[in-house]
């Protein structure tokens, strides 16, 4: 924010204060909401590990007895059960006292079976729509609408990194100031500066971490992250293809032969050649690839559900650096490839280590914790900028700063134009509030009144 | 109206939508896997020398490796254990074998290199298929092969 001080320094501009406060005034209306939607079920999401672990812990307890059995038992078991199921997943658990985790389809949902390693017995199902940490997980992605919930996340996330410099910005001291009022509320200079500093004061300490968790979910989002990853992946600096965006190689390339199975029981004239050639191989085999290529024992196997498919091992572990994604094909048992976080480009590694850090897993419990705070003073900051608003709200208009003629603000308006390349949602809506003030709010005289326009 | 002129470039700009490339890949770490190819005869009866051959290249060459052949009938009725195969040299490798009963087995072939490590299963029919055997293969019965049915 240097630009800013030296701009307001040298020739105070008062209408420059009063845009910027304008187009902070109604990006914080309009986006608060949601941010604190995004700050409770982020908060809540934090402690999945601790919370599933209280919420299945008849799942996923076990007592350890003996060696643990084969997975071909443990599918057995599920397909017994289970006899229409396709199998999808296996996890085989990262602990001893871990049970493992067969995923199914079955009718339309996808199941969770629990079964005990040591006895191949079934322990429970959960139907993974049942799961409530997903669900929680799904408001916070895209607020249980998909691709629009998405989008208007994407959204959400853009325009807070615009409130944080106009915020910013209307914080930064514009004449020499004693620290109270920046960096502590003021307690002694009225009502009115004391509930601006509790909003503008816990705002300036939480903004780093704002900026920081913005910043990090970005990536996960469907237009902007999507494009970034893609982009970071094309140049060789991002995950390697298939880890987030892309495909995984192929089963079989040069494999012509591989075998078929005659489903009618009573077909017996089937062509030999037909059944003739390589057959998937079985998961005991995927395991034993698993257990020889080191990877982090909270692995899930991905089953391939056509014949060009892979065998995937996936890790996602708490900690970015044990992450690994192992492409194997279905009949050779060749690993195809091998993507650790080593391999990673550099724009990958800090991807990847803003999401563990994002989800407050990379550190643990005090990562957990100052996550915590942050979104509880970005549902403070909310609430309070909310109230600033209702205590200067006149009656019949909305109370919004008087809007000047943005063209005449070059740097500001250079600044709006960079963050709407940056963030193509964010240009995306300017246009369209624009071609709203210009079609409906600057036309109609009450209108133009209520938004001060 | 004069915004009007910006226009134009926020929507050039939104629109640069960006593909993966097809080569994406080849940036990052590579794996090297050993491809085969199994050569028999067209059919194959019991009681009559077959010779089983498996063509093995990595990165277009041709390997020379130790590469052995496990052989099971899919009832478990017959294992022929492991078996090291001949070096015919160019990434051939080869056993001979002959079968006492018809029915369903399995060739298992373990090859390696020091990269890549590889133990596909080949499915052979013996003279003719059993009820039996169909179920085996149906029902996805055999322990070796409990999840091959994946595609209903």
């Amino acid at each position: 924010m240097e630009t800013d001080k030296s701009q307001s320094s040298a020739k105070t501009t008062p209408s420059l204060f009063r845009t910027i406060w304008r187009w902070h005034f109604y990006a914080g209306i309009i986006i608060a909401p949601f941010l604190v939607i995004l700050s409770v079920t982020g908060g809540v999401y934090l402690f999945k590990p601790q919370i599933e672990q209280v919420l299945y812990k008849d799942f996923y307890q076990v007592h350890p007895d003996g060696e643990k059995t084969l997975a071909s038992r443990q599918f057995e078991e599920v397909k017994k059960l289970y006899p229409e199921g396709v199998l999808t997943t296996y996890r085989p658990g990262e602990k001893a006292d871990r049970s493992s985790e067969v995923g199914i389809s079955l009718n339309g949902k996808s199941l969770t079976i629990f079964i005990d390693p040591y006895t191949a017995k079934f322990i429970g199902e959960l139907n993974n729509d049942d799961r409530i940490m997903d669900k929680i997980e799904e408001f916070h992605g895209e607020l249980m609408a998909g691709t629009p919930g998405d989008r208007i996340v994407e959204l959400v996330a853009c325009w807070a990194v615009v409130l944080i410099i106009t915020g910013l910005y209307l914080w930064f001291p514009k004449k020499a100031q004693s620290l109270s009022g920046l960096l502590v509320p003021r307690f002694n200079k009225g009502k009115r500066t004391f509930y601006r500093d509790l909003h503008a004061v816990p705002a300036f300490w939480i903004a780093a971490g704002m900026f920081f968790l913005i910043m990090t979910g970005l990536p996960w989002s469907g237009l902007w992250g999507t494009q970034f990853q893609t982009l970071a992946t094309n140049s060789g600096s991002g995950y390697p293809p298939s880890v987030w965006v892309g495909d995984a190689p192929v089963s079989g390339l040069k494999t012509k032969e591989i075998g078929d199975v005659p489903w009618a029981a009573e077909n017996l004239d089937v062509p030999e050649s037909k059944i003739e050639g390589f057959i998937t191989l079985p998961i005991d085999h995927v395991v034993e690839v698993a257990n020889r290529e080191d990877i982090h024992p909270s692995y899930t196997v991905i089953i391939p559900q056509d014949e060009k498919g892979v065998y995937t091992l996936s890790a996602f572990p708490p900690r970015a650096q044990d992450e690994a994604t192992i492409h194997i094909d279905q009949y050779t048992g060749a690993v195809l490839a091998d993507y650790r976080y080593d391999n990673y480009g550099t724009l990958g590694k800090i991807v990847a280590w803003g999401i563990t850090l994002h989800k407050g897993t990379q550190f643990g419990f005090p990562n957990q914790i100052i996550s915590l705070v942050i979104c509880i003073g970005i549902v403070f900051v909310s609430l309070s900028g909310f109230y600033l608003w209702i205590r200067r709200k006149p009656k019949g208009e909305l109370g919004a700063p008087r809007a000047p003629r943005i063209l005449k603000k070059k740097f500001f308006l250079l600044l709006i134009i960079i963050l709407g390349i940056l963030f193509p949602l964010v240009g995306l809506s300017l246009i369209g509030v624009w071609l709203l003030d210009l079609m409906i709010i600057q036309k109609i005289p009450a209108v133009k009144k209520f938004m001060n326009a | 109206m004069k915004k009007l002129i910006y226009l134009p470039f926020i929507l050039l700009l939104l629109s640069a939508c960006v593909q993966l490339k097809d080569t994406a890949a080849t940036l990052y770490e590579k794996e090297n896997p050993i491809e085969i190819r199994i050569e028999l005869p067209d059919s194959i009866s019991k009681r009559k020398q077959i010779k089983i051959t498996a063509v093995l290249t990595q990165d277009q060459t041709t390997i020379e490796k130790f590469v052995h052949f496990q052989i099971w009938k899919s009832d478990d009725s017959v294992n022929y254990g492991m078996e090291e195969a001949i070096n015919e040299g160019m990434g051939r490798y080869s056993i001979s074998k002959q079968f006492d009963t018809d029915g369903l087995y399995y060739i298992k072939v373990h090859a390696g290199s020091n990269d890549s490590i590889i133990m596909p299963q080949y499915r052979i029919v013996v003279g003719d298929l059993t009820e039996q055997d169909l179920k085996i293969l149906q029902e996805g019965q055999n322990r070796q092969n409990s999840m091959h049915e994946h595609h209903h």
